[in-house]
């Protein structure tokens, strides 16, 4: 696995996609993601955000353009050598996508599974991350019997699980009231100050405008950088429950 | 290999249920086709070399005992010169009752004029051909036949090839078929399970993670069904020797299995199981190497 020590994560330049012979749903889109960036992605239903990231966790390609990530460009890289770039990407999908057959433990332990990781250590970790989004009595359920918000939870903790470099989330707050949605976006700000760079994808505007972070706003297909207002206000006096159980996590390197 | 542990609610399909009875019943026909062709190949394999080589003259026979007896004399003293020839022996009387016997009745045979029989042995792939033979033969003692087993032996060892032939070609489309059921089980499975799979695949699992799954459950539905069809076919092949052996007649070769040759069937569920196993494996890398 050769990963070069570029500063950017992602970058995209003149991408285009379409779907079939369909018209392009993005057009031009250019932007880089520096290593430990933070950014919110905004715009209208239908806009392209969820395409957006699928080409950014590699599930599509484009149509047109160069991306690269991690200082690899994808397109020359070889299809053998995609899982090992997929293994630093978390996501956070739209619509959750457990798989309903495993248990909490299961789905949470599947990208170290992957990663060939022992045993001992995805039962201490993942363990370790259950509690933390407040899942520890539901380790063995399974997702149909979880809420929405439960559900939600499992599939932040597996995208998160594996500490990957970049992490991407298709509104990953839908289902949550506003403190959880909260709690959770300061799991994202804890994962990023541990050198994640992060993509959410999102509608609420509260967030958008509490968090200030920097913004990829996609208007049909084109795609604009907004930088906030003020300086990035960095996860500074959040609510008490996120920090302390937290810390055994900066020290896991193993993965 | 045989990592239990699956990520994919594979035994929760009805596949399950399905690729074991298709596998045991291509075993139960596989053993049996494979029974045949083995023992057809021992039986022309001891045909052409055991009786492979040999003739048989015979001297038409005159009023005469005394000049019979002559005749016989100077077709041996011919035969002793030639190189091609082994051994040459005269058949004598009452062997030759004994033979007729069985035709004739006991009562029959003394009155009736009997050719004088010569068991003639060939050199391995000697180059002496039947009717070049009579032609010398008959010039010194006319009314010579010579009767060429090699003729009808060779008829017969090629009947028996053909028949092992046919059971190889079975066993091949047996094969063939396994291959195919396999592959058709595993893509659907692959459709069943599309969206798990994905996500395995979109958090960074080799194609070789999630055939491996595959595989794995294709070799124990494999192993499942293909013993089963062994246990079913076992019973049925002792069922057709019993029957062969009170058929007993001197017309039936023995057909009967070496143990080399049971230990090559109870082998072939294994072969049956890895084949499963290797087509589903390939089956999915195919299909998986259709994603980004």
């Amino acid at each position: 696995m050769i990963i070069d020590t570029v500063d950017h994560v992602v970058r995209f330049e003149s991408v285009g996609l379409r779907y079939g012979l369909g018209p392009e749903v993005l057009q031009d889109v250019a932007f880089t993601l520096r290593e430990g960036s933070f950014h919110f992605l905004v715009g209208e239903s239908g806009a392209g955000k969820s395409s957006l990231l699928k080409l950014m966790y590699l599930a599509l390609k484009p149509s047109r353009g160069l991306i690269s990530l991690f200082g690899r460009d994808i397109a020359t890289t070889p299809r053998p050598a995609l899982p090992a770039l997929r293994r630093q990407i978390g996501v956070v999908f739209q619509e959750f996508r457990l798989l309903n057959h495993l248990s909490s433990f299961d789905n949470v332990a599947l990208p170290l599974r992957v990663a060939g990781v022992k045993e001992s250590e995805i039962h201490k970790h993942v363990v370790e991350l259950l509690t933390w989004v407040g899942l520890k009595d539901h380790i063995k359920a399974r997702p149909p019997t979880l809420s929405g918000g439960q559900q939600q939870r499992i599939a932040i903790a597996r995208a998160v699980i594996a500490r990957p470099r970049l992490l991407l989330a298709d509104e990953p707050t839908g289902n949550v009231d506003d403190r959880l949605a909260l709690r959770l976006m300061h799991l994202f700000e804890e994962l990023n100050k541990l050198g994640t760079t992060i993509v959410i994808a999102t509608h609420n505007q509260g967030l958008v405008q509490r968090l200030k972070h920097p913004c990829l706003r996609l208007d049909s297909g084109h795609l604009h950088v907004d930088e906030p207002a003020a300086a990035p206000r960095r996860a500074a006096g959040r609510d008490g429950a996120s920090s302390s159980s937290f810390e055994g996590w900066g020290s896991r390197s193993a993965f | 290999m045989l990592n239990r542990r699956t990520d994919l609610a594979l035994d929760r399909d009805s596949l399950g249920r399905f690729l074991p009875w298709l596998i045991a019943f291509m075993v139960y026909l596989a053993v049996l086709a494979l029974a045949g062709a083995l023992m057809l190949r021992a039986t022309a394999e001891r045909w052409d070399k055991g009786i492979g080589a040999t003739l048989t003259i015979q001297i038409a026979p005159t009023d005469n005992p005394a000049r019979d007896a002559g005749n016989v004399e100077a077709v041996l003293g011919v035969l002793r010169t030639m190189p091609e020839i082994v051994r040459a022996r005269a058949v004598d009387e009452a062997q030759l009752m004994a033979l007729l016997e069985p035709w004739l009745g006991p009562a029959g045979a003394g009155d009736l004029p009997v050719p004088r029989l010569i068991d003639v042995e060939l050199k391995q792939g000697a180059p002496l051909d039947a009717a070049s033979l009579k032609a010398r033969l008959s010039a010194i003692v006319p009314g010579v036949g010579v009767d060429d087993h090699r003729v009808w032996l060779e008829r017969l060892v090629r009947l028996i090839r053909t028949a092992e032939m046919l059971a190889v070609t079975v066993l091949v489309l047996i094969a063939l078929a396994t291959i195919g059921t396999v592959v058709f089980t595993t893509r659907t499975g692959l459709a069943i399970h599309h969206e798990a799979i994905e996500v395995l695949h979109l958090i960074g699992a080799q194609d070789s993670y999630v055939a491996r799954q595959f595989a794995t459950r294709a070799l124990t539905l494999g192993l499942r069904g293909g013993l089963f069809g062994l246990a079913l076919a076992l019973p049925t092949l002792a069922g057709i020797g019993y029957v062969v052996r009170r058929l007993e007649s001197g017309m039936l070769p023995e057909l009967a299995l070496s143990p080399a040759h049971w230990a090559v069937l109870v082998g072939l569920p294994l072969v049956v199981a890895a084949i499963a196993m290797l087509t589903a494996r390939f089956t999915v890398l195919r299909t998986l190497a259709r994603m980004l």
